[in-house]
């Protein structure tokens, strides 16, 4: 375990199994999970999970192509995103590659290089999980946002 | 074209976040309200506010944070790093890396300002080489004489008239650009529309 690794609590279990891939695990090749799926470790190549949450821990170093329902991302990622329902930026993360999807939250702090497609007929899909509450994004510290639902800024 | 002599070095004293008018702005949103599917190229790197805003008509945005690549790439020797050729090589590798003829718009805000020649102008060129014919382009020039730092900000869309901007560490020494200079500039473009603002501020609208 490398000391400068950062301790990651992965998200709660909303439904169904869940799947993880920790900080010492590589994989080259292609991941399809039919569950919630965390990977904190290396992969190279693509991920798919769709209709389930995929969570990308701060300590992961991703270099793929990403498919899921729900993308939440703490680490680095050089590839293309695809969510059909959301895509979760942290304030550590690193993406650097195009973004599609029906809603994004951008935290303060982390760094996009890409392009968003932002895709209607998504968003008009009923959601495959049930109704959460609305995960509140952290308030801006400088300067308020420009949509009820925009995060803060950089 | 007047440079600021010097090292570059941030300051501590924070500058205020400042929410001002720009006409430039406006204008520029004109565009984006009266067509669809539009391709938009910020250059203020990504933000919530800014996404939000743009996707919210329907068009793709595309964020490229010229000016972090900047301070990656020239440190704290800010323009003379700028004359060295493998330096600005580099910058011109990281930024602006899309084919050719890719956006209707780029909002580049206030970044050309902190290019100093031959750099600028490969710049532009990279600029209205990504940038569709008919393409316009908003861009922020210091018009302050007497000037020599100013603040480095992110640019934040709050409304189609509306912008904040977001101090982001540091200041650094000024060029003055009159029109002159930035027609001469910009004279591959189709057309060139100013406004001054009332603090120190020429907005530029600059159609491909």
């Amino acid at each position: 375990m490398s000391s400068s690794s950062r301790s990651f609590e992965p998200e709660p279990m909303v439904r169904g199994g869940s799947a993880a891939l920790g900080k010492n695990v590589t994989v080259k090749g292609q991941i399809f999970a039919r569950e919630d799926l965390t990977i904190d470790g290396e992969v190279e190549g693509t991920v798919e999970c769709h209709e389930h949450r995929l969570t990308i821990g701060p300590n992961a170093r991703v270099q793929a192509g990403l498919k899921a329902r729900e993308i939440i991302i703490h680490g680095s990622i050089q590839g293309n995103v695809d969510a059909t329902d959301k895509i979760d930026l942290k304030k550590e993360a690193k993406l650097v590659g195009d973004i599609k999807t029906s809603r994004i939250v951008i935290e303060d702090g982390a760094y996009f290089k890409g392009s968003i497609d932002i895709s209607k007929s998504s968003a008009a899909k009923p959601p495959a999980a049930p109704p959460q509450p609305v995960q509140a994004a952290p308030q801006p510290s400088a300067a308020p946002a420009a949509s009820p639902a925009a995060a803060p800024t950089r | 074209m007047r440079f600021g002599a010097g090292k570059g070095a941030p300051s501590k004293d924070a500058p205020p976040t400042l929410t001002r008018h720009s006409s430039g702005f406006d204008q520029f949103c004109s565009m984006l309200q009266s067509a669809e599917g539009l391709s938009i190229l910020d250059m203020s790197g990504a933000s919530q506010a800014n996404i939000s805003f743009v996707t919210g008509f329907g068009h793709r945005i595309s964020s490229d944070d010229i000016i972090g690549t900047m301070q990656q790439q020239f440190g704290q020797d800010w323009f003379e790093s700028q004359q060295a050729a493998s330096t600005a090589h580099r910058f011109l590798e990281q930024t602006l890396t899309f084919p050719d003829a890719s956006f209707d718009g780029a909002l580049v805000w206030d970044a050309l300002q902190f290019l100093t020649s031959p750099l600028l102008e490969d710049t532009v060129a990279q600029l209205l080489r990504v940038m569709r014919p008919g393409a316009l382009m908003l861009a922020f020039f210091n018009a302050d004489e007497k000037a020599t730092r100013i603040p480095i900000y992110n640019y934040r869309i709050q409304d189609a008239k509306t912008i904040t901007q977001v101090p982001r560490g540091g200041y650094q020494h000024c060029q003055y650009f009159n029109h002159r200079t930035l027609e001469k500039l910009f004279e591959r473009a189709a057309s060139l529309k100013f406004f001054l603002t009332r603090d120190h501020l020429r907005e530029v609208i600059v159609r491909r």
